[in-house]
C-alpha cells in the first residue's frame, strides 16, 4: 500500500497537474493568510513589549509619574524603602537626527555608577568621557554602521527647537544583553541628558528590584510616594503595552480569524477537490482487494501530504506577506500610537507549529468525511456517478435555520452583556460572519428556482447551482464571507474618511502649522523655545498666533493605568472655539468657562471611556496636588483612542508649572499667499529643526496618515478576496469533474463545447453574484456594527454613516470581473469533456 | 537593560583606571591637620578606615569587632560643567562589619552612590561633615562621618542586614604618619604609594543596634587614612595588613604586597612606641609567617588565617613575638555589588610564646581567590 501511496502520488500529478498545483496552492494560501497576520499581530506587541523589556526587563517594578516626568527628589525615597534591593533613575526622551528625515534616536540617559550586576566582562573602551565629556553617548554598532559613524564621530539631534551635538562615544550592542532592544537606543550618563536636553531635576521612571514580594513593596512605595507616582509591576508594566494596542490588536486579531475562516476553507475545498476527482480510482482499489481501513488510510495520508506540501510553500509565503505589510503596520504604530516601528520579524517557533497545525487541519476536516465517506461506499457506489448532493440539499433547511439561530445568539449575548462587556460588538460580528456559510445553502437553492434561462448556457449553469450544493456552498460562502468583510470595512471605512474631511474641514482653520521635527514622538520634551515663538508669531503677516502645550497625564479614579494627551491652548483666540467641533455641550459657555474657570473640554474617546459628560469632573494630579477640572463640553476627535482633553494655557502653567509650547499654528493677514509664507519662514528659520507646513499639507498628511492606518486593512481584504475567488476555480474544476458523464450526455446529445463553457462560466459567475449578494447583505449589516459598536466601544469614535456607492461599485466590478476569469479555465476543461466520457450506467 | 547598563558600567570604571591626570603621592607633600582629615579630590582614591574591638558596657564579657570605612572613589579630577545634579566628580563606596565574637557571627554592609547632594557628599574643610552618604538600598539611614575637634565620630546602618554603629572616637596616642613625611610606598615603581596616617588608638563608645536591640558599647579603635592615585603595580594582586594594639600601649602595623604568583614583593611595618614615636622597621628587622588556612565557601578563596610576627629589635627593647589569630575564621567581606569583590576584614588576638594576651588587632587580606584584585 505504501508502495501504491507513493506510486500514485506522481501519477496524480502527471494526469491531475493542474487541480494538483491549485489544491497545493488552496492550502499554501490558507495557511500564508494565517501566519501573516500571526507574525505582524505578534511583532506589533512584540514591538512595544520589547522597548519595555529592553529597558526594564529586569526590574520588578517600575516607577513614573502620572505627569510626563518626576521629580529626582523621590529617588531616595525609593532608595530607603524596605525591601528594595536596587533602585536606578531613567530620563528618557527621543531626539530626532539632523542629517535625516524622519530617525528618531531613543536617548536614555542612567546613572552610569548604579551598582548593577555584570553579565560579562569586556575590554576596556574608551569611555572615560562619559561623563565628563559633553556629548559623550553609547550607540548600537547596527545604527552607527548604517551611518558610516565611528567612535569619535560627531552628530547632531533635535529635541524640541533645541540643536544638540552628540558624540559616538561607544559602540555598545544592546542586543546582546536585551535582544528585544532597538537598535535606536542610545544611552547615556543622566547628568548630560539632563543637561544637554535641559530638564534639570526631572526622571522619567524609576526602575528597581525587590527582595521579594514585588506587590508588597508595590504597595508601600505607593503610599510612601503618594497620588503622584505609578508604581507598576512588571505585570502591569506589559499590560500597560498590551492594554495600549489593545483595540489594534484586536482589530488583527479579529482579520486573522476572518483569514483562518477562510483558508480553513480553501484548505478544505482544495481537499475535497482532489478526492472527488479519484472516486473512481478509489472504486478501483477497493475492487481489486483493497479493505476499508486500507483506503481511508491511504486518503489520509495522501491528504497529510498535500498538506505538508502546501504547509511548506504557505509558511515562506506567510513570512513574505507578513514582510510586505510590516512597513504599513509600522507606520501605524508610529503614527496613531506613538511607538517604536518594527525593526525586524522575530518569528517564535510556535507560530511555525500553528500554521502547521492550521494546514493539516484544515486539510484534514476537508478530507474526513469525503474520506469516511469514500471507505463506507460499495465498489460499485464509488465506480459509479457522484450522488452525494442531496445530503446538503436536504440540510439546507435545518443549516438555514441554525445560521439565524447563530446570529440570534450573538444578537442575544451582546444584548444582555450591555456596553460593559466590549467584546460584545465583536461576537456579534463574528456571529453574523459564521451564519453566512449556514444560511448560504438555502438562499442558493431557492434563489436558483426562480431563474428562469432559456436553453442551455449561462443562465442554465446559474440553476444548477442549486442543484448542486455539495460543492457550491462553500465557494459561495467563502466569497460572501470575503464580501460581508470588504463592503463592511469599506463602509467604515468610507464613512470615517468622510467624517474626518467634515471635522478637518471646521477645525483645520490656521494657515501654517508649525512643530519641532522630534515633536512626532516627542511630544512633552520636544518644545519650541520661547524666543522662537515670538519670532514666528512677529514675522510679517502674521495676524495671530495659536500656541499648544501638551503633556501626557494619567486621571486619577479611572483606570490606572490609562494615559491621556492633555494641550494647553490659547483659549482666548478669536479663531480658538473653531479648532472644536463640540459634541456636547453650549460652544459659548463651554469656552467661557475654559477661559475663565480653569475649565476643561475632553475628547469623544475620553468621554466614553471615562463615562464623563459635560458638568462632570475630570481629576488630574497636578504640582499642588489633586485637583478637579470642570468638564464643559465634550468634543469630537479621532487623534487618540486614549482620549484627550484641552485647557486654557494659563490653567495648565497654574497647574502643572510653567512650560514651552510644542506646537504653533500661524494665521495670516487676509491675502497673503500661504505657501510663499511656509517658504519665507522655512528659509529664515532653516537653521532651526522645525516642521512648518501649509494649511493644505497638513490636511494632505493627515489623510495620507488615515490611508496608512487602513492598508494594512485593505491588503488583508485582497487576500480574503483572492482566496474566496480561487474557491471559485476549484469548485467549479470539482464540478466539472464530478459530472464528467453529465457532461458527456449533454455533449452526446448535442451541446456545443462553447454552450458547456458558457454553462460554466454562468456557474462561476453565478457563486460569484450569490457571493455578492448574500455578502453585500452582510457587509451591510457589519458596517453598522463596526461603525455603531465596535468603534464606539473600543475608540470611543463617532463616525457618520456614508456610502461610498463608487468604492463599492467598483469592489463589486472587481468581483465579477475576478470570478469570470477564475471561471474561465474550468470552463475551458469542462467545455472540452468528449462525448465518449458516458457510460453505460450514466444513461 | 541591568545588564547592558552594567556592561556600559564595566567600561567606564575599566577606562578610569587609565586617567593619567591625577596627583600622586610625593615625598613632600605638606601636611596640613586638620584640613586633611578632609577629603582630597585631586587624588583618585582616598578612605578613612576604622576598625576595632567592642564590649557591651553593662556587660564587659560580651565582644564584637567592627569595621566602618568610608571611599572617595575620584572619577574626573574636577566636577563636570553640566547643569545636573547628577555631574559628579566621584563615587562614595561604603564598607561595614560587625563581628559578634560569641556567636561567632560576622555581617557585612555596603554602599555604592555618585557623589551628588541627592546621594551623598564629601565635604569641604572646615565643615564638621566631612562626609555623608545615603544608607544601603532598603535602608533609611545615612552614614556619617564628623570631625569632632579631636577625631572623628560616625554613624552607619543597615536596617536589611540588622545593624548600625553610632560610635564616638577620641585619640587617646598623637596621629601617626605612615612612612617618612606620610609617604606610604607600595612597590619600587614610580607613583605606587599614598599618603597615609593613622590614629592607632582611639577610646570608643557609643551604641551598636543588632536585629533591634540596642548595646552601649565601648572600646578602642585604629584609624587609618589614605589617600593616592595608584596604589598597587601592575604584577601585584593585592595584601596582607595588620593593625596591631599591644598591651604594653605599642602599636604594629604592617603590611606585605604580593604578586599573582603569591610571592611578596614589597613591605613596610610601623612600629609605634608607648609615647606615640613611630619608626619604619627595616625589612629585615621583622617577618610575617602564615601558620594556617582558612577557605571560604562562598567564594572559595583560600586565607592565610594564623600567623606568627617576629620583630627583632633587642637591643632596643623592641623584640615581638606574636601569635595572630582570628576571633572568628569567617570574617569575609562579601560585595554583591558589580565586581564581586570580596576580602577578608576581621578581628585577632594577639597571645605571646606563652600563651599570654599580648593585645588585639584587625587584619585586612586582599586579592586572594580568582580575579579578585582590589580596584585601588
Amino acid at each position: 500500500m505504501i508502495r501504491y501511496f507513493l506510486r500514485d502520488l506522481f501519477a496524480q500529478f502527471r494526469s491531475g497537474r493542474s487541480l494538483f498545483l491549485l489544491s497545493l496552492l488552496g492550502v499554501a494560501l490558507g495557511v500564508a493568510s494565517v501566519l501573516s497576520i500571526q507574525i505582524i499581530n505578534l511583532n506589533a506587541l512584540g514591538t512595544f513589549q520589547g522597548s519595555v523589556r529592553a529597558i526594564s526587563g529586569e526590574a520588578d517594578l517600575s516607577i513614573v509619574g502620572r505627569t510626563p516626568s518626576l521629580s529626582e527628589e523621590i529617588y531616595p525615597e525609593v532608595l530607603s524603602t524596605e525591601g528594595v534591593t536596587v533602585a536606578w533613575p531613567l530620563f528618557r526622551l527621543e531626539v530626532a537626527l539632523a542629517e535625516e528625515e524622519n530617525v528618531l534616536l531613543d536617548v536614555l540617559g542612567f546613572d552610569l555608577f548604579a551598582p548593577l550586576k555584570l553579565p560579562w566582562k569586556s575590554p576596556p573602551a574608551e569611555l572615560s568621557a562619559a561623563l565628563g565629556e559633553s556629548g559623550w553617548i553609547a550607540v548600537s554598532p547596527g545604527f552607527a554602521g548604517e551611518r558610516g559613524w565611528e567612535v569619535g564621530d560627531r552628530f547632531e539631534v533635535f529635541s524640541g527647537s533645541r540643536r544638540v551635538e552628540l558624540r559616538v562615544g561607544s559602540l555598545v550592542d544592546f542586543k546582546k544583553a536585551a535582544p528585544l532592544a532597538s537598535r535606536k537606543l542610545a544611552v547615556m550618563d543622566i547628568a548630560q541628558a539632563q543637561s544637554l536636553f535641559g530638564n534639570v531635576g526631572a526622571i522619567h521612571q524609576i526602575d528597581l528590584t525587590v527582595e521579594e514580594e514585588p506587590e508588597r513593596v508595590a504597595a508601600v512605595l505607593q503610599e510612601r510616594l503618594g497620588p503622584s507616582v505609578r508604581v507598576l509591576t512588571s505585570a502591569q508594566r506589559e499590560n500597560q503595552a498590551t492594554n495600549l494596542l489593545s483595540a489594534f490588536r484586536l482589530n488583527l486579531t479579529a482579520l486573522s480569524l476572518i483569514s483562518l475562516l477562510v483558508g480553513a476553507f480553501l484548505v478544505f475545498s482544495s481537499t475535497q477537490a482532489s478526492l472527488v476527482r479519484r472516486r473512481v480510482g478509489f472504486g478501483l482499489l477497493r475492487s481489486l482487494g483493497a479493505t476499508r481501513g486500507q483506503l481511508f488510510g491511504l486518503i489520509l495520508a495522501e491528504t497529510g501530504f498535500l498538506a505538508l506540501l502546501g504547509v511548506a510553500l504557505g509558511i515562506p509565503l506567510g513570512y513574505v506577506a507578513a514582510v510586505s505589510y510590516v512597513d504599513q503596520v509600522s507606520a501605524t504604530l508610529t503614527n496613531v500610537y506613538l511607538l517604536e516601528e518594527i525593526e525586524s520579524l522575530v518569528i517564535p517557533a510556535w507560530l511555525f507549529s500553528l500554521a502547521t497545525l492550521v494546514g493539516l487541519s484544515g486539510a484534514f476536516l476537508g478530507a474526513i468525511f469525503p474520506a469516511m465517506d469514500v471507505s463506507r461506499k460499495d465498489t460499485r457506489a464509488l465506480l459509479a456517478a457522484f450522488t452525494l448532493n442531496e445530503r446538503i440539499g436536504a440540510a439546507a433547511h435545518p443549516l438555514f435555520f441554525g445560521g439565524l439561530m447563530l446570529l440570534a445568539g450573538a444578537g442575544a449575548i451582546y444584548g444582555l452583556s450591555g456596553e460593559g462587556w466590549r467584546p460584545g460588538g465583536f461576537v456579534l460580528a463574528l456571529g453574523l460572519v459564521l451564519s453566512i456559510p449556514l444560511v448560504a445553502p438555502l438562499l442558493v437553492q431557492q434563489g436558483a428556482r426562480h431563474i428562469r434561462g432559456r436553453g442551455f448556457g449561462f443562465a442554465f449553469g446559474l440553476r444548477g447551482l442549486g442543484q448542486q450544493l455539495q460543492t457550491t456552498p462553500f465557494a459561495i460562502a467563502a466569497v460572501a464571507v470575503a464580501v460581508c468583510m470588504m463592503v463592511g470595512v469599506t463602509v467604515m471605512v468610507g464613512s470615517f474618511r468622510q467624517t474626518l474631511e467634515i471635522m478637518v474641514d471646521s477645525t483645520v482653520r490656521a494657515d501654517i502649522y508649525i512643530a519641532s521635527k522630534s515633536w512626532t514622538r516627542g511630544r512633552t520634551e520636544a518644545t519650541l523655545d520661547p524666543q522662537l515663538v515670538l519670532d514666528l508669531a512677529s514675522h510679517p503677516g502674521v495676524r495671530a498666533t495659536d500656541r499648544l502645550r501638551q503633556l501626557f497625564v494619567y486621571p486619577l479614579g479611572y483606570l490606572d493605568d490609562h494615559r491621556i494627551s492633555l494641550a494647553g491652548v490659547d483659549m482666548g483666540l478669536e479663531l480658538s472655539e473653531a479648532r472644536f467641533s463640540l459634541l456636547e455641550g453650549e460652544s459659548q459657555q463651554a469656552f467661557r468657562e475654559v477661559r475663565e474657570e480653569g475649565a476643561v473640554i475632553i475628547s469623544e474617546p475620553l468621554s466614553r471611556k471615562f463615562g464623563l459628560v459635560t458638568g462632570d469632573r475630570l481629576a488630574l494630579h497636578t504640582l499642588g496636588g489633586e485637583v478637579e477640572f470642570p468638564i464643559s463640553a465634550v468634543y469630537y476627535d479621532f487623534s487618540t483612542e486614549g482620549g484627550s482633553a484641552f485647557m486654557d494655557l494659563s490653567t495648565m502653567e497654574e497647574h502643572f508649572g510653567p512650560g514651552e509650547v510644542s506646537n504653533l499654528a500661524l494665521y495670516l493677514d487676509p491675502g497673503i499667499d500661504t505657501e510663499r509664507a511656509v517658504d519665507e519662514l522655512m528659509t529664515r528659520f532653516s537653521d532651526r529643526p522645525l516642521e512648518i507646513r501649509s494649511n493644505r499639507l497638513l490636511r494632505e498628511e493627515v489623510f495620507s496618515i488615515f490611508d496608512q492606518t487602513f492598508a494594512v486593512t485593505q491588503l488583508l481584504q485582497a487576500m480574503s478576496l483572492l482566496i474566496a475567488v480561487c474557491g471559485i476555480t476549484l469548485t467549479l474544476l470539482v464540478m466539472a469533474r464530478e459530472r464528467v458523464s453529465e457532461l458527456a450526455l449533454y455533449r452526446a446529445l448535442g451541446a456545443e463545447r462553447r454552450q458547456i463553457f458558457r454553462t460554466y462560466l454562468g456557474k462561476g459567475m453565478g457563486m460569484a453574484a450569490y457571493g455578492l449578494g448574500l455578502g453585500g447583505a452582510g457587509g451591510v449589516i457589519l458596517a453598522f456594527i463596526l461603525i455603531f459598536i465596535i468603534n464606539r466601544t473600543y475608540f470611543g469614535w463617532t463616525i457618520a454613516l456614508h456610502w461610498p456607492w463608487a468604492s463599492l461599485a467598483i469592489e463589486a466590478a472587481v468581483i465579477l470581473i475576478a470570478s469570470a476569469v477564475a471561471s474561465i479555465y474550468p470552463a475551458w476543461r469542462a467545455g472540452r469533456t468528449p462525448a465518449t466520457e458516458l457510460r453505460r450506467e450514466d444513461i | 537593560m541591568r545588564a547592558f547598563l552594567s556592561f556600559l558600567l564595566l567600561l567606564v570604571t575599566a577606562t578610569l583606571l587609565f586617567a593619567s591626570d591625577w596627583k600622586f603621592a610625593e615625598p613632600d607633600y605638606p601636611w596640613s591637620f586638620p584640613r586633611d582629615h578632609w577629603s582630597h579630590r585631586e587624588y583618585r582614591t582616598e578612605w578613612w578606615y576604622f576598625t576595632g574591638h567592642l564590649v557591651t558596657t553593662s556587660e564587659p564579657t560580651r565582644r564584637f569587632g567592627y569595621q566602618f570605612t568610608l571611599f572617595r572613589i575620584g572619577l574626573l579630577t574636577e566636577r563636570p560643567p553640566f547643569d545636573s545634579n547628577w555631574a559628579t566628580d566621584s563615587l562614595i563606596m561604603g564598607h561595614a562589619a560587625v563581628t559578634d565574637t560569641d556567636q561567632e557571627e560576622h555581617r557585612f554592609s555596603e554602599l555604592l552612590y555618585r557623589a551628588v547632594p541627592l546621594l551623598g557628599e564629601f565635604r569641604g574643610f572646615p565643615d564638621p561633615l566631612v562626609a555623608w552618604v545615603r544608607g544601603p538600598v532598603g535602608s533609611a539611614d545615612r552614614w556619617t562621618l564628623r570631625w569632632n575637634g579631636r577625631s572623628f565620630d560616625f554613624t552607619m546602618a543597615d536596617d536589611t542586614k540588622g545593624f548600625a554603629l553610632d560610635l564616638r572616637t577620641e585619640p587617646t596616642k598623637p596621629l601617626v604618619l605612615q612612612g617618612p613625611n606620610g609617604l606610604s610606598r607600595k612597590g619600587s615603581e614610580l607613583g605606587a604609594a599614598s599618603l597615609y596616617y593613622s590614629f592607632t588608638r582611639l577610646a570608643t563608645e557609643g551604641t551598636l543596634h543588632l536585629d533591634g536591640e540596642t548595646l552601649e558599647v565601648r572600646g578602642e579603635s585604629w584609624m587609618d587614612k589614605e589617600f593616592s592615585s595608584s596604589q598597587l603595580t601592575e604584577s601585584q594582586v593585592g595584601w596582607d595588613w595588620f593593625s596591631l594594639q599591644l598591651t604594653d600601649g605599642r602599636e604594629l602595623m604592617l603590611y606585605v604586597l604580593r604578586r599573582k604568583d603569591g610571592v611578596s614583593d614589597f613591605r613596610h611595618a610601623t612600629l609605634v612606641s608607648r609615647e606615640g614615636e613611630a619608626r619604619y622597621l627595616a625589612p629585615e628587622e621583622w617577618s610575617v609567617r602564615a601558620l594556617d588556612s582558612w577557605e571560604s565557601e562562598d567564594t572559595g578563596a583560600g586565607y592565610p588565617s594564623h600567623w606568627s610576627i617576629e620583630v627583632s629589635g633587642e637591643v632596643r627593647g623592641e623584640a615581638l613575638v606574636l601569635d595572630v589569630k582570628p576571633v572568628v575564621p569567617n570574617q569575609e567581606n562579601r560585595s554583591v555589588f558589580p565586581g564581586g569583590v570580596y576580602y577578608w576584614e576581621g578581628g585577632v588576638t594577639i597571645l605571646g610564646p606563652a600563651g599570654e594576651d599580648l593585645g588585639q588587632g584587625y587584619v585586612e587580606l586582599t586579592g586572594y581567590g580568582e580575579d579578585n584584585k582590589p580596584p585601588f
